[in-house]
């Protein structure tokens, strides 16, 4: 019986969440006339035209595939560089105000980003680098970075503290200590944390809209793009979304094993700090 | 390998308004078995990360081998420890876990290759080193824990309770085997422990640990057979020492209402005590303090009697002798040679 509810509502879940994706998916491979036919078509003769055109035509994503890769990878590695240290630091160092300090760095991720989007526009602007690379991703590093700090830390503090205290007396040296020993021991949450950013600045639309401008266009941006004033071409727009949508699909079943975990984790240990 | 002497002077360590250890003054010879033995709490295991270099003392000074090392890193120290949790790196094999500390040094492969064979011969798991810590038994763990510290031949080794985590039968098995291994490798060895029979049996010398300060330094023997304090006296033994309160007055006692005679106390005057007598050394006799047996409990040969004598409980450990019935009134005798006397004020021996 439990089994059989647990069945229902683990089909339901699915069909909700999988609705979208799949009428996506048949979307992009129907022609214009197909999409706007009502009653829907069921039957009908799948093309791959709009992937030929979102690939190869005028509307071509790949650009835009570069400017999304080029500003997640570099918001990612920025963002592990930096939170790695920081959040070893916090979990571990006898720092006066650790733990104030572990609260307004996750406190920053309390304000609602549309009310960021305008003073950010206005100091990039200052600083010439609105339309760039550099000002987008020092933006998405001002929100990956709390949040990236704050789940290692969890992390981190799982570690036992005589494994580098072990460490320090094998002649390893703090720094040996935390490449050798921690690293290795936090892989798992590392790469969870390294997906999350990576999916987020990914997926990001407000602020690559805004400060991206015309040179910096992420693939989120392109889609955009396909919804205009007289016409909303539903095919392309459909397969940008499914190509857009392909690296995190990847990324996310890569991941599978790590993400379950490290959400419970984030879960229990997030309020918890000491 | 050259065992190094080991002394504190004077160490303070405070956490926060709380003083973990008050002075402790200590001197460990090349080569010694020195056990720090005391409750939990004491400061035994703060002592320990103080040598270590994992905590800093607030004041007094560490020194090896004559020199300062208060203030050297742990990497610096030339020491090796065995964790109780063992602290192995789960991501490692035995093999890397071992070698680890001579990499770290930059040691040439083969001479790592050579050096792991040995540490692991010495503790017999050289067919464990390709397995990873996760799929050892908890004795296995525990040796590979002791090679990879035993690898770089430290001059001192510091132990932090390594058998606790360990089954009755192997921690006395294992007990043995690391004074053997102490001894061959010729190393200066501190030894944490709350468990008195590991230290009485495997140690040159001992510290007892108390409130963290030092209560009595000394071999097992001279610890147990003349404890420096009432303390050290009902801390160690299994059962521990009986502690009667008693009024010492020209040679005689009074313990609770009744006289016993003793003349060897004749020197010590009128004054309050407290009398220490082991329960070896406790017998039913046809005279003596009158005394209720509340539980007999056999244990093989011996048996273990409760006693209430006025207000006190007095255990007796009897061989041999007839098994008193419970609730019987009897008469116990203290055997005169086997007392402790204890000054009740300051806790001292007398």
């Amino acid at each position: 019986m439990r089994r059989a509810v647990l069945l229902v509502v683990s089909v339901a879940m699915l069909v909700v969440w999988v609705f979208p994706v799949l009428w996506g998916l048949v979307t992009s491979v129907k022609t214009e006339r197909d999409v706007l036919a009502y009653p829907p078509t069921i039957v009908f003769e799948p093309t791959a035209v709009n992937y030929h055109d979102v690939f190869f035509g005028g509307a071509s994503i790949v650009p835009n595939l570069v400017s999304s890769l080029v500003v997640s990878g570099l918001t990612t590695a920025l963002t592990m560089l930096f939170a790695i240290p920081a959040a070893y630091a916090l979990a571990r160092l006898d720092l006066p105000f650790r733990r104030a300090t572990g609260f307004w760095v996750l406190a920053t991720q309390m304000l609602p980003p549309v009310g960021l989007v305008i003073p950010y526009f206005l100091l990039l602007r200052r600083a010439g680098w609105t339309d760039t690379y550099q000002g987008l991703v020092l933006v998405y590093l001002t929100f990956a970075l709390p949040f990236a700090i704050w789940l290692l830390v969890s992390y981190f503090e799982e570690i036992p503290r005589e494994m580098e205290e072990a460490a320090l007396l094998d002649r390893a040296g703090r720094l040996r200590a935390l490449w050798y020993v921690i690293l290795p021991q936090a892989k798992g949450g590392i790469a969870v944390t390294l997906i999350f950013v990576f999916l987020n600045s990914w997926n990001e639309f407000l602020f690559a809209v805004v400060l991206g401008g015309n040179t910096v266009r992420t693939v989120t941006v392109a889609m955009f793009n396909f919804i205009s004033l007289e016409q909303t071409q539903w095919g392309r727009l459909a397969a940008a979304a499914m190509v857009g949508m392909a690296p995190v699909i990847v990324l996310g079943l890569i991941a599978q094993k790590h993400i379950v975990k490290g959400l419970t984790l984030g879960a229990v240990k997030g309020g918890g700090r000491r | 390998m050259s065992a190094a002497s080991v002394s504190l002077a004077g160490i303070v360590k405070r956490h926060g308004a709380v003083t973990a250890l008050d002075g402790i003054d200590l001197d460990v010879a090349p080569g010694e078995f020195f056990s720090l033995l005391g409750p939990s709490g004491s400061g035994k295991t703060t002592t320990l990360r103080i040598l270590a270099g994992l905590e800093q003392a607030d004041a007094g000074t560490v020194r090896m081998n004559g020199k300062d090392i208060t203030s050297l890193e742990p990497g610096a120290r030339d020491v090796a420890m065995v964790f109780q949790s063992y602290a192995l790196y789960p991501h490692m094999t035995v093999r890397e876990n071992i070698a680890f500390p001579l990499r770290m040094v930059g040691v040439s492969n083969e001479e790592i290759t050579h050096s792991v064979q040995e540490a692991a011969a010495r503790v017999r798991i050289e067919h464990l080193l390709e397995r990873k810590p996760g799929q050892l038994s908890g004795g296995q763990q525990q040796r590979c824990a002791l090679a990879r510290a035993i690898v770089r031949k430290p001059a001192l080794f510091l132990l932090d309770e390594p058998l606790s985590n360990l089954d009755a039968k192997l921690r006395v098995e294992t007990r043995v085997e690391l004074k053997r291994l102490q001894r061959a490798l010729n190393v200066t060895a501190v030894y944490v422990t709350h468990d008195q029979e590991e230290a009485l049996s495997l140690s040159d010398r001992l510290a007892v640990f108390m409130d963290g300060r030092v209560v009595q330094v000394g071999t097992p023997e001279e610890v147990f057979s003349r404890p420096a304090t009432v303390e050290v006296a009902g801390f160690l033994g299994n059962p521990p020492m009986n502690l009667l309160p008693a009024r010492l007055e020209d040679g005689r006692a009074t313990v609770e209402g009744s006289l016993i005679s003793l003349p060897s106390l004749s020197g010590l005057g009128r004054r309050e005590v407290t009398l220490g007598i082991r329960p070896s050394a406790v017998r039913i006799a046809a005279q003596g303090l009158p005394a209720t047996v509340t539980m007999c409990e056999a244990l093989g040969e011996d048996f273990f009697v409760d006693l209430i004598v006025g207000e006190c409980l007095v255990r007796a450990k009897l061989r041999g002798e007839e098994r008193p019935a419970e609730r019987s009134r009897v008469r116990i005798e203290l055997e005169p040679r086997a007392l402790h006397v204890f000054d009740r004020e300051t806790g001292l021996r007398l």
